[in-house]
C-alpha cells in the first residue's frame, strides 16, 4: 500500500512543480515591474521541449547522454522521500541522508556531463556547481541536525513530526533563517546563482547544462523544478511547521505555505544582487554559525 | 579442514615465492606460473575465512623449532573478515596482473612475481599469527617485501626516494608497535596474544601501550600526520601492488588496532576515542583537499586513501567513545559501520587502482592533464572506474553509501553519549565535516574521471589508447560487481559483521539488525533506522523507467550531430575545461590550509599584446610537512653538524679518544 501512496505522491509532486517554479517565475516579474511570465509558462516551455529533436556533440559519450535521465530519476526519488503531509505513509525508511545523497548522485552526473562536450563554458559551471556543494553540503548538515536531534533520529517522517510538535523557539528560528539561506543556494537562485541567465558571471547551474538541447534539457529543467520543491517542502515541513488553530486541514496550510516561501524567494531575488562566487563561502560559514547557535540554543 | 586449507595456501605462496626464480628465462612462463598460483592461494585464503565464519574459529600451531617458540596460527572472525578482504581483493589483484605484467617482461618480472606472492603472503600471516615475535617477523617482511616492490622501478629517482620514506617511516611505526608489545608481553610473560586479554596493567602503562600502538598501526595506515610516506610510495609502485597496498596493507593496521583495543587493553577512557576522532576527521578532511590538489591519477587515489582511513577511524573512534560511556548496542553500530567501511573501501580503492594502472597501461601517463576522451578507446575500463568512483564518492546505490551512512548513523548518537559543551559541539561538528568530507570526494572524483575519461583527447598518448587485455578487464570487472552486491544488498555483509563484532565483550550487535530481504533494520535503545538499499535501485530503475517514458512521450527524437558551440571557432582540445581549472574554486577558497603559490609567467618579448605566451604552475605547501616534519630535519641537521667536528680524519683525534674512553671505564671501574 505504501508503494501506491509513494508514486501517487511523486506524481502529485511532479506534476506541481513546475507551477511553483512559475509561481516564481511570475511573481519576480511583477516585483520588478514586469508582467512577469504565465503561470503556466515553465508547462508551456516543458512541453515545447519534449516535442523537440536532439543535437549532440560528437565528442560526447554515453554519459552525457545518459546524464538528464539519472538526474531526473534522482529527483522523483527525492519527491518520494520527501515528507508531505498528504497521507501517513508509515514509511522507516524515508532517511534524510538517504535524500541529500540521491540528490548528489544526480549531481554527479551532471557534473560530469559538464565535462563531457569539452567546451570550457561547461566545466566551469559543474566546477563551480561543485564548489558550492562543497559549501552547502556541511552547512546542510548541521541545519537538518537540529531537527533530527528533536527527533532523534534521521528518518525523515519522524523529524517532521518533532518539529511539528515542539513549540517556535529562538533555535527553532535560527535554524529555519539558516535553511532558508540554504534553499537559496540549492535551488541556485541570487544571491548565490541565477537562473535566469547564463552569462559568464553567473554560469553555474545553468553553464552546466549549457549544451544541452531538446528532450535533454526538458528532463533536466523538470528535474530542477522538482527539486526545488522538495527543498521547499523540506524548509515547511521541518522549519515552518507550525499551524495557526483553525478548521482548515493541514494540508491547505502546507500548500499556502509553499506559495509564501515561493514568494519570500522571488523577493529575495529581486532585493538582492549577484554575489561573488568567492564571497560565497562568507555567506555559507555564517549560515554554518546560525545553525550552530541553533543547536547550542536547544 | 582449515589446517589443511590453510597449509595448502601456505605451500601455494611458497611455490608462487620460489618457481618464478626458476623460470626467469621466459616471461611468460612466469608470469602465468607465478600470478596463476597467486590466483589459486588468494582463493585458499578465501576458503579458509568462509569456513571460519562457518564452522567457527581454530588455533593451531606449527613447531618451527625456533627459539621464540612456536608458530601459533589463530582464525576468529575477525581475521577472518580481513581474510576475506585480502582473498576477495588479491583474487581481482592477481587475475589483473596476469595481463599487466606484460609492461614488465623487460623489467625484472621474476623478482616482482616473487615479491607479489611473498607480499599477500606476508599479509595473510599479519592477518592470522598470533604470537608476538612471529607477528613482528611477518609485519616486518610485509614492509620490506613491499618496500621492493615500491622501489621496483627503481630507475626513477622518484620511486627510490618514496621507497626510502617509506621505510623510514614504517620502521618508526614497528618501534612502537614492538614497544607495545614487549609491555604487554613483560607483564604477562608469554608471547602469546591469546594470553594478553585482559592483562593487568596500570592506568599509565595502558595509555602508553594504547598510543604505541596507535602511532605504531597509526603510520601503516597513513593516519594524518604520519600519513607522510603514503602518497609517495602508493604510485611508485605498479598498479596490481598500488592496489594491493592501499587495499589491503593499510587496513592490516586497523586490524592491528582493532586487536588492541577490543582484545588485549579492553575499554579505555573516553578521550582515547576523542584522541582517535581528532587524528580521524582531520585525516579524511585534508586527505581530500590534498587529494583535490592532483592531477597524477595514481597519487591522487593515495590521497583518497588517507581520507578513506580517516572514516574507517570515524566509525571506530565513535565506537571506542560509546563502548567507554558503557552503551554496547551504538558502540556495536559504530563498529560495524567502521569495519563495513574497511571492507569497502577494499574494494573500491583497489578497483581504482587497477583502473588507474590500465589508464597507465594504454598511455603511460600518470598526469590527467594530458589524458581525456578515453571512455571511447577504453568503454569498459571507463565503466569500471566509474562503479569505483560512485562508490568511493558515497553514491547510492553503491557499496560506499552503505558504510558513510552507518558511519552518520553511529555519530549522530555522539553527542548524546558525550558531556560536557565542548565535547557535543565537537561531535555535532563531526557530522558536518564528514558532508564536507562526502562533497570534496565527489568533487574530486568528477574531476578524476571527467578529466581522464570524457570529452577530447590531449595528447597523442591518449589519442592512440587502446582497450585492455580481458584478463585485467576481468579483474576489475570482479570488483565493480562487488561494489554493487555490497551497495545493493549489504545485509550478508551486515550479518558477518555481526559475527565478527560480537565476539567482543563491550560490543552488543545480537538483535541489532533485523535484516528482510528489502530491509536491514537496526533497533537501538535511543530510536531505529532502517537501511533499505534494494528500495532505493526500486526508486532510481522506476524513476529512470519514468525519465524513458516521459523522454519518448512524443515519439522518439531524431538525434542530430553538431559540434559544440565555441564561438565559431572549431572546438580543440586546448578548449577543454582541465583538472587544475577545475579545482581552482577550491584552492582559492581553501588557500589557507594548502596554502597555494599560482605562478602566472608572461613572455611578451614576441608581442606585448596579441598572443602572449603564458605559463601558468600551482603549487600546495603541506602544513604537516612545514609544521612538523621540516622542523624535526633541522634539529636532526643541527645535532649531526654539531657532532660532526668529532670524526676530524685526523688519527690523532681517534688515539686521543681511545685514551679517553679507556680513562672513563677506568674511572667507573674503580668506582665500583
Amino acid at each position: 500500500m505504501s508503494v501506491l501512496f509513494m508514486l501517487l505522491q511523486v506524481v502529485v509532486l511532479a506534476v506541481l512543480a513546475p507551477l511553483v517554479a512559475g509561481v516564481i517565475k511570475n511573481t519576480k516579474g511583477k516585483m520588478q515591474s514586469r508582467r512577469g511570465p504565465g503561470y503556466f509558462q515553465v508547462y508551456y516551455d516543458l512541453r515545447k521541449f519534449f516535442k523537440k529533436d536532439n543535437v549532440f556533440s560528437p565528442t560526447v559519450s554515453w554519459i552525457f547522454k545518459a546524464a538528464p535521465y539519472i538526474y531526473f530519476a534522482t529527483a522523483l526519488g527525492a519527491a518520494a522521500l520527501v515528507p508531505t503531509l498528504l497521507f501517513d505513509r508509515g514509511l522507516h525508511y524515508d532517511n534524510i541522508f538517504v535524500l541529500i545523497y540521491m540528490l548528489g548522485l544526480g549531481r554527479f552526473f551532471l557534473a560530469l556531463a559538464s565535462l563531457d562536450a569539452g567546451s570550457s563554458f561547461g566545466g566551469m559551471g559543474g566546477s563551480r556547481e561543485m564548489f558550492i556543494n562543497i559549501l552547502v553540503e556541511p552547512v546542510l548538515m548541521l541545519t537538518l541536525f537540529t531537527v533530527a536531534l528533536r527527533a532523534n533520529g534521521t528518518g525523515m517522517s519522524q523529524m517532521a513530526s518533532a518539529s511539528a510538535s515542539s513549540g517556535i523557539s529562538l533555535s527553532a528560528i535560527l535554524a529555519a533563517i539558516a535553511f532558508l539561506i540554504l534553499t537559496v543556494a540549492e535551488t541556485g537562485r541570487i544571491p548565490v546563482d541565477n537562473p535566469d541567465t547564463h552569462l559568464e558571471l553567473t554560469m553555474v547551474h545553468e553553464g552546466m547544462v549549457l549544451e544541452y538541447c531538446g528532450r535533454s534539457v526538458g528532463l533536466i529543467f523538470w528535474g530542477s523544478a522538482l527539486k526545488q520543491l522538495v527543498t521547499i517542502l523540506l524548509m515547511v515541513n521541518f522549519f515552518l511547521p507550525w499551524n495557526p488553530a483553525g478548521s482548515l486541514p493541514p494540508v491547505v496550510w502546507m500548500i499556502l505555505k509553499v506559495l509564501v516561501i515561493a514568494v519570500v524567494l522571488a523577493g529575495i531575488e529581486t532585493s538582492t544582487n549577484k554575489m561573488r562566487l568567492f564571497r560565497l563561502p562568507g555567506l555559507l560559514i555564517a549560515t554554518g554559525c546560525l545553525s550552530l547557535l541553533a543547536i547550542i540554543a536547544m | 579442514m582449515i589446517e589443511n586449507i590453510y597449509l595448502v595456501m601456505l605451500l601455494l605462496f611458497i611455490a608462487g615465492i620460489l618457481l618464478p626464480c626458476l623460470t626467469s628465462s621466459s616471461p611468460n612462463v612466469t608470469n602465468i606460473l607465478a600470478h596463476g598460483l597467486s590466483v589459486l592461494g588468494c582463493l585458499a585464503i578465501v576458503a579458509c575465512s568462509v569456513e571460519v565464519f562457518i564452522a567457527g574459529g581454530v588455533t593451531f600451531t606449527y613447531a618451527m623449532g625456533l627459539p621464540v617458540g612456536s608458530l601459533i596460527i589463530r582464525i576468529d572472525n575477525l581475521s577472518a573478515f580481513f581474510l576475506l578482504a585480502l582473498g576477495v581483493v588479491g583474487t581481482a589483484a592477481s587475475i589483473y596482473a596476469l595481463g599487466y605484467s606484460r609492461e614488465f617482461y623487460k623489467q625484472r618480472l621474476a623478482l616482482m612475481a616473487a615479491l607479489y606472492n611473498c607480499f599477500i603472503l606476508s599479509m595473510a600471516l599479519v592477518l592470522t599469527v598470533s604470537q608476538v615475535a612471529y607477528f613482528l617477523i611477518a609485519w616486518e617482511l610485509m614492509t620490506v617485501v613491499s618496500f621492493f616492490l615500491v622501489n621496483h622501478e627503481y630507475e626513477k629517482t622518484a620511486n627510490t626516494r618514496a621507497a626510502y620514506k617509506y621505510i623510514l617511516m614504517t620502521t618508526l611505526g614497528t618501534v612502537f608497535i614492538t614497544t607495545a608489545f614487549l609491555i604487554l608481553s613483560m607483564t604477562v610473560h608469554s608471547l602469546d596474544f591469546q594470553i594478553f586479554k585482559g592483562a593487568s596493567l596500570t592506568n599509565t602503562m595502558r595509555n602508553i601501550v594504547f598510543f604505541c600502538a596507535l602511532i605504531g598501526f597509526g603510520t601503516k595506515a597513513g593516519v594524518i600526520p604520519l600519513h607522510i610516506w603514503l602518497p609517495e610510495a602508493h604510485p611508485a609502485a605498479p598498479s596490481h601492488v598500488s592496489a594491493l597496498m592501499s587495499g589491503i596493507m593499510i587496513k592490516t593496521a586497523i586490524y592491528g588496532l582493532c586487536r588492541f583495543y577490543l582484545e588485549f587493553l579492553g575499554v579505555g577512557p573516553a578521550w582515547w576515542g576523542g584522541v582517535v576522532l581528532f587524528l580521524a576527521i582531520i585525516s579524511s578532511v585534508l586527505g581530500v583537499l590534498y587529494a583535490l590538489m592532483q592531477h597524477d591519477l595514481k597519487r591522487l587515489l593515495a590521497y583518497h586513501s588517507v581520507e578513506n582511513i580517516g572514516i574507517i577511524l570515524l566509525g571506530i573512534g565513535s565506537g571506542m567513545i560509546f563502548m567507554s560511556t558503557n552503551q554496547p548496542v551504538l558502540a556495536g553500530l559504530a563498529f560495524v559501520a567502521g569495519l563495513y567501511h574497511v571492507f569497502n573501501h577494499a574494494v573500491f580503492k583497489s578497483l581504482l587502482f587497477l583502473g588507474a594502472g590500465s589508464v597507465l597501461y594504454a598511455t603511460h601517463t600518470k598526469d590527467i592533464e594530458h589524458l581525456g576522451g578515453l571512455i571511447k578507446k577504453m568503454p569498459y575500463t571507463a565503466v569500471f572506474f566509474l562503479t569505483g568512483a560512485a562508490a568511493i564518492s558515497a553514491l547510492p546505490p553503491l557499496n560506499g553509501f552503505v558504510s558513510e551512512w552507518l558511519t552518520y548513523q553511529s555519530l549522530f548518537y555522539l553527542p548524546q553519549a558525550v558531556t560536557g559543551v565542548i565535547p557535543r559541539l565537537g561531535s555535532v561538528i563531526l557530522i558536518a565535516l564528514l558532508g564536507l568530507t562526502g562533497a570534496l570526494a565527489a568533487t574530486c572524483f568528477v574531476k578524476a574521471f571527467g578529466v581522464t575519461f570524457l570529452a577530447k583527447p590531449r595528447s597523442k598518448h591518449a589519442e592512440q589508447a587502446k582497450e585492455v587485455p580481458g584478463t585485467m578487464l576481468t579483474g576489475m570487472g570482479l570488483l565493480s560487481l562487488m561494489c554493487l552486491a555490497l551497495g545493493v544488498w549489504p545485509q550478508w555483509m551486515l550479518n558477518l559483521l555481526q559475527g565478527v563484532v560480537s565476539q567482543s565483550a563491550g560490543l552488543e550487535v545480537s538483535g541489532l539488525f533485523n535484516n528482510h530481504w528489502y530491509a536491514a533494520a537496526f533497533n537501538i535503545p535511543q530510536a531505529n533506522g532502517v537501511i533499505a538499499m534494494p528500495v532505493i535501485v526500486g526508486m532510481l530503475v522506476v524513476g529512470l523507467i519514468a525519465a524513458v517514458l516521459v523522454y519518448n512521450f512524443n515519439g522518439k527524437p531524431k538525434n542530430v550531430e553538431g559540434e559544440t558551440w565555441t564561438c565559431g571557432i572549431i572546438p580543440t582540445a586546448r578548449m577543454e575545461y582541465t583538472a587544475t581549472g577545475f579545482a581552482q574554486p577550491v584552492r582559492r577558497a581553501y588557500k589557507t590550509v594548502l596554502r597555494t603559490k599560482d605562478n602566472v609567467t608572461t613572455d611578451k618579448t614576441l608581442n606585448p599584446y596579441h598572443g602572449v605566451k603564458m605559463k601558468m604552475t600551482v603549487g600546495i605547501s603541506y602544513l604537516i610537512n612545514s609544521w612538523l616534519y621540516q622542523p624535526v630535519k633541522k634539529g636532526i641537521l643541527f645535532l649531526v653538524n654539531r657532532v660532526k667536528p668529532l670524526q676530524s680524519g685526523n688519527l690523532q683525534h681517534y688515539i686521543g679518544y681511545v685514551l679517553l674512553v679507556t680513562v672513563v671505564i677506568l674511572i667507573l671501574g674503580v668506582r665500583w
